[in-house]
């Protein structure tokens, strides 16, 4: 009971000690104790306003997620959000970010209008001495800028970088402005620093470069390899919901074994929690996957068996090819023999550190539990091997049968959109078509040989590469939702990049690629929006959100849509000529719409104003599914239809060998390369195995830095509601320790609340650790979102500092995946 | 009359902590004034660790030490729905009751903010509440602790008396995933997207909470104090949601 008590008086507001009653009740009554107290001051209610209140269907902005939100407005002031019940993802519900959004929109840190800097100096707590200009101004300077390089054959030097893109109506803008205008560099995305190591890893396997849809309601098991589930993994809010039904509703209950590398909710929720030492969970996953085989528990209509029925899979033992029939998989036999034979429990025990018996009822238990679903994210392939841990865990799905499958993963269908108002094809003039700029590499060296030739997006890589001039430096740099200088490993790179590069930044807050900026062309806020969203990969079915503004826009602010569309439209030529036609981003969303018109939703949505009075189109059935090693196609009743191993390929499995490739030719295409820049065996390279990561940095314990549940995109660290609760199990109330095993701890002379420092090569952060035993005692654990020093007043300056700055940016150079959890630091009293 | 309680399954929790937000944006409340809390607590020593947390609202006790204890009957007990409120225009801020309750939900807001800068310079108020931010929702009742304080009271939950009480009579729970109660179900049952908090009427043998006590044995928070909590706990085990399979010792059999 001690424990209670500790907890119910430890995040009080604050503590009862100032109680006038201090000696107690004896002293009511007793008159004179009260009279230093405050006099009684009648306050009148207000007369309640409630009818006057309007309720806008909107879509929340605070992670990938894009949950449908009713806004509640009275009096023109917006005071409440909660989920849309007839939204498919929200369903009425909300995490802990939905309900502050109202925060976000009354922000007293927000930019009020565009301005320009009229400081030349910059640099990090430099005041770029901001003043307001005209839309007018700001359009026509950049759009100056723009046609200046176009005339000298240099529009390369101009590049768009952006993050959390939502739809046709802003990111995509984007590529059509590249073709147009003629740059390579517009747009580059920010997906390697978000996730693209599970993309790539999809991509090598099944050939599907996106992350998955799940159908967790029917599985029987889920093995979640560093997801975050019940913290970060989109669509969280929905996540929840599940975990709520099968954990608490469905009969029978799903079992869950969760891995990571710290002891957060969903390990604390899951049947089984493995703290994995980071950067191993490929060899769990080839454990897993060897018990599998060993034992006989693979799903022999998907995968194939051997032709007489005997399982020739022993530990040590070559297996000869021709004895196996290999049905919707190609290369496992290989794939035995080349890795996985050796690949033992006891095997990976050493190097996950995890217990033996633990992995060998974790395989088993996956093995033998159908439907099952390996789920895996970033805590697996931000590392140096990411795209082998990926493709190892993804091939689990594979053993088991779940790709497609009823309670299995698959793919997200897009939305019926209408065709854009104007095709871009018909405006490219014969400098778009074949200028200068069609010579040059992209500035992130995404393609290209010397660089990252298989990555969807290098944006990491931008600034360090712009600063060394190599393959050129940028003149003008544009942000969308992004700021790298903060988000980037080692941000001081890209401090020292922006500075020599004019920089336009459209967001509607401050931030510290903002305070790098020449221009700030502000975005509405989401509240102040319209703008479209197709669904995240959700449960495969197609969706479309939109966001529709609860208020007009309460400063002079642009939706970034028409921002493009307005310096478009002062491109001189062709260029110019398509944004004209283009219009607004309402027009381009006018246009998404008509195609609801021809296949509405099953909500009744089929033209844009029903669209935006429902804020969601929507269509429950996916088209596609796997029973029993054979596809189907939706008929409109069932899945009836049989599918030809031709359109399995089409739509499915888009390999060249139209089956779930073990042995990746995607990766093999790129043997020479891959085998040139990471030293792999050109024999082996193609299959998922196990490499050691390499851990820059030169500390000697791993700093994990999760992105806790309180992490509203971009913003959170400025929602003082959020701070006050953001590191819920050793924090809270606006504090946020460094968690550290106590012996990790003790044996470096620190003590519980010690002020510690953080180093690696790059620098160094301070802050106060806290012991916990929920630690692996080579780790340091603190939530990434700390120490900005230009987010706003709020956020400025929070302890424990900034994991970026003491991150190394190293990628996979397969995916291109940042790996930002791989990085050791040395910890130290401060 | 109806006897409102609320259920918290802990099965079901995930420690996310909306509950405690969308308190905080529905009744306007301070950062840190947490009238709902999720307290996390952990056991063991690595790798055999424990990590266990449960939410944390006002208990609207049937008999409520923090109402015995107030010299000025500024804290009452309602009959009409058995809420425990606060009438800000009795309340002396002598912080009694914050001494009395065993279950430390009762906040006095007039010290430093855990949060700085204090959002209440940044908004302050015109007419000596505590504080004015621009997104302030509309309900405005001093006489029951809602809307914003004014200052030197003591501010609590109020079970979302503003949204409860206009239920329709005779509702046995206010479910809300059934569009026509919605509105009336507390910020905090509503937003819990696992669905691990009920709301209905205690009163009622009909009602949802009262079979989900009845068939998942309910427990109220310590109920030694003889305080009798209008909260009720739903859990299959010991703890919030307890993990069964966990790594022991490196000896343990497979
Ligand atoms: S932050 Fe994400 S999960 Fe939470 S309510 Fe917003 S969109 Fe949904
Ligand atoms: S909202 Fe629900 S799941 Fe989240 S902490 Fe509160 S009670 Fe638990
Ligand atoms: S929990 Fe505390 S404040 Fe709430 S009714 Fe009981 S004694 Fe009073
Ligand atoms: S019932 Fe209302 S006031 Fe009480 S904790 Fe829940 S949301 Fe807050």
């Amino acid at each position: 009971m001690e424990i209670i008590k500790t907890l119910l008086s430890r995040r009080r507001f604050l503590q009862a000690s100032g109680t006038a009653g201090a000696v107690g009740a004896a002293a009511l009554g007793s008159g004179g104790v009260l009279t230093a107290l405050k006099p009684v001051r009648a306050q009148a209610a207000s007369p309640p306003t409630y009818h006057a209140t309007k309720i806008t269907k909107s879509i929340c902005h605070q992670c990938p997620a894009r949950c449908g939100i009713d806004v509640y407005t009275t009096d023109g002031r917006v005071h409440a959000i909660y989920g849309s019940s007839e939204h498919p993802i929200s369903n009425g519900k909300l995490c802990p970010k939905g309900p502050l959004g109202t925060y976000i929109l009354y922000d007293p840190d927000r930019f009020k209008g565009p301005m320009k800097r009229t400081n030349p100096q910059k640099g990090r707590d430099i005041d770029p001495g901001f003043v307001p200009i005209s839309w007018e101004e700001a359009l026509d300077t950049v759009a100056g800028r723009l046609n200046t390089l176009r005339d000298k054959g240099e529009s390369h030097r101009f590049a768009l970088c952006f993050g959390r893109g939502w739809g046709a109506s802003c990111a995509g803008l984007l590529g059509p402005f590249g073709k147009l205008y003629g740059s390579q560099n517009v747009p580059i995305g920010h997906s390697s620093m978000c996730s693209d190591g599970s993309m790539l890893s999809k991509a090598a396997t099944d050939g599907n470069a996106s992350y998955s849809a799940y159908d967790y309601r029917n599985a029987n098991m889920l093995l979640m390899f560093g997801v975050g589930f019940l913290e970060a993994f989109r669509p969280y809010n929905n996540n929840m919901q599940v975990w709520g039904y099968i954990r608490g509703e469905r009969v029978p209950k799903t079992r869950i074994t969760a891995v990571d590398v710290h002891l957060n909710t969903t390990l604390a929720g899951a049947d089984r929690a493995l703290l994995i030492k980071p950067g191993t969970d490929g060899a769990l996953a080839l454990a897993i996957a060897h018990v599998i085989l060993t034992e006989g528990l693979w799903e022999r209509p998907f995968v194939g068996d051997f032709k007489d029925g005997v399982n020739r899979f022993k530990t040590g033992q070559h297996v000869d090819p021709g004895t196996f029939e290999e049905k919707w998989v190609k290369g496992l036999i290989e794939w035995w023999n080349i890795e996985l034979k050796d690949r033992t429990p006891e095997w990976a025990a050493e190097i996950t550190t995890l217990y033996e018996r633990d992995i060998l009822a974790t395989a088993r238990e996956f093995g033998s539990t159908r439907p099952a679903i390996a789920l895996f994210e970033r805590g697996v392939h931000a590392h140096s091997n990411g795209i082998l841990n990926g493709m190892a865990v993804h091939s689990l799905n594979a053993l088991v049968g779940s790709l497609f499958a009823k309670g299995g993963l698959m793919y997200q269908m897009g939305p019926s959109y209408g065709a854009m108002p104007v095709k871009e094809d018909d405006f490219m003039d014969d400098y778009a078509k074949s200028g200068p700029w069609k010579a040059q590499p992209r500035i992130d060296l995404q393609g290209h040989e010397d660089g990252y030739l298989i990555a969807k997006n290098m944006l990491q890589e931008v600034g360090p590469n712009s600063l060394a001039g190599k393959p050129y430096k940028l003149d003008t740099v544009m942000f969308y939702l992004t700021n790298p200088i903060w988000t980037a490993p080692d941000g001081r790179a890209w401090e020292d990049a922006l500075k020599e590069v004019f920089v336009v930044d459209t967001s509607p807050f401050p931030g510290e690629t903002a305070m790098f900026a020449d221009l700030i062309l502000p975005d509405h806020t989401y509240l102040e929006r319209l703008q479209d969203a197709p669904t995240y990969p959700f449960q495969g079915w197609p969706m479309a959100q939109l966001r529709v503004p609860a208020i007009k826009p309460l400063y002079d602010t642009k939706y970034f849509g028409d921002t493009l569309i307005e310096i478009g439209k002062r491109i001189k030529g062709r260029t110019g000529e398509y944004y004209q036609a283009l219009g607004d981003s309402e027009n381009v969303i006018r246009h998404l719409a008509k195609g609801f018109e021809t296949d509405p939703g099953d909500n009744g949505v089929d033209s844009f104003d029903s669209w935006k009075e429902k804020g969601v189109w929507y269509k429950k059935n996916y088209k596609w599914r796997q029973i029993g090693g054979a596809f189907f196609e939706w008929d409109g009743k069932g899945y009836n239809t049989p599918m030809t191993a031709e359109q399995v390929k089409k739509e499915l499995f888009k390999t060249d060998s139209g089956r779930f490739e073990i042995r990746s030719g995607k990766l093999e295409h790129h043997a020479d390369w891959i085998a040139a820049k990471t030293g792999r065996d050109k024999d082996k390279l193609m299959f998922p195995h196990w490499e050691e990561p390499q851990h820059p940095g030169g500390g000697d314990l791993y700093m994990v830095t999760p992105k806790a549940a309180m992490h509203a995109e971009g913003r959170g660290a400025n929602l003082p509601v959020a701070i006050a609760n953001f590191q819920p199990v050793l924090g809270g109330r606006g504090t946020v320790y460094i968690e550290i095993n106590p012996k990790t701890a003790r044996e470096r002379g620190i003590a519980d609340g010690d002020l510690v420092r953080l180093k690696s090569h790059l620098g160094s952060i301070e802050g106060h650790c806290r012991f916990f035993e929920g630690c692996r005692p080579d780790t340091v654990v603190f939530p990434m979102e700390n120490g900005h020093w230009a987010m706003g007043r709020w956020a400025k300056g929070r302890s424990p500092g900034h994991c970026g700055e003491i991150t190394v940016n190293q990628s996979d150079r397969v995916t291109g995946q940042c790996s930002y959890y791989t990085t050791k630091v040395s910890i130290e009293r401060a | 009359m109806a006897k409102w309680g609320m259920v918290i399954d802990l099965d079901k929790c995930t420690g996310c902590q909306a509950c405690t937000t969308a308190c905080s944006m529905e009744n306007n409340r301070l950062p840190g004034e947490n009238w709902q809390d999720v307290l996390f607590y952990h056991e063991g020593t690595y790798p055999n660790v424990k990590l266990m947390w449960f939410p944390r609202p006002c208990m609207h006790c049937e008999n409520p030490s923090c109402v015995s204890v107030c010299p000025t009957k500024a804290t009452y007990k309602d009959p009409h729905g058995g809420f425990v409120l606060m009438d800000w225009n009795r309340c002396i801020g002598c912080k009694y009751c914050q001494v009395a309750c065993p279950y430390g939900v009762r906040f006095y807001v007039d010290e430093k903010a855990p949060v700085q800068p204090d959002i209440r310079t940044v908004f302050p108020s015109a007419d000596g509440r505590v504080w004015d931010p621009p997104y302030r929702g509309p309900q405005d009742d001093p006489g029951r602790g809602i809307g914003i304080q004014p200052h030197g009271v003591v501010s609590k939950c109020t079970f979302c008396y503003h949204r409860v009480s206009k239920a329709p009579a005779g509702i046995a729970d206010l479910d809300e995933d059934i569009p026509a109660l919605k509105e009336y179900v507390p910020a905090c049952v509503r937003t819990c997207a696992p669905k691990a908090r009920f709301f209905g009427d205690l009163d009622n043998p009909e009602s949802t909470v009262n079979k989900l006590i009845a068939d998942k044995s309910g427990v109220r928070l310590k109920d030694e104090t003889g305080n009798k909590p209008q909260v009720y706990y739903l859990s299959g085990g010991a703890a919030a949601s307890v993990p069964s399979l966990r790594s022991m010792t490196p000896s343990d059999p497979a």
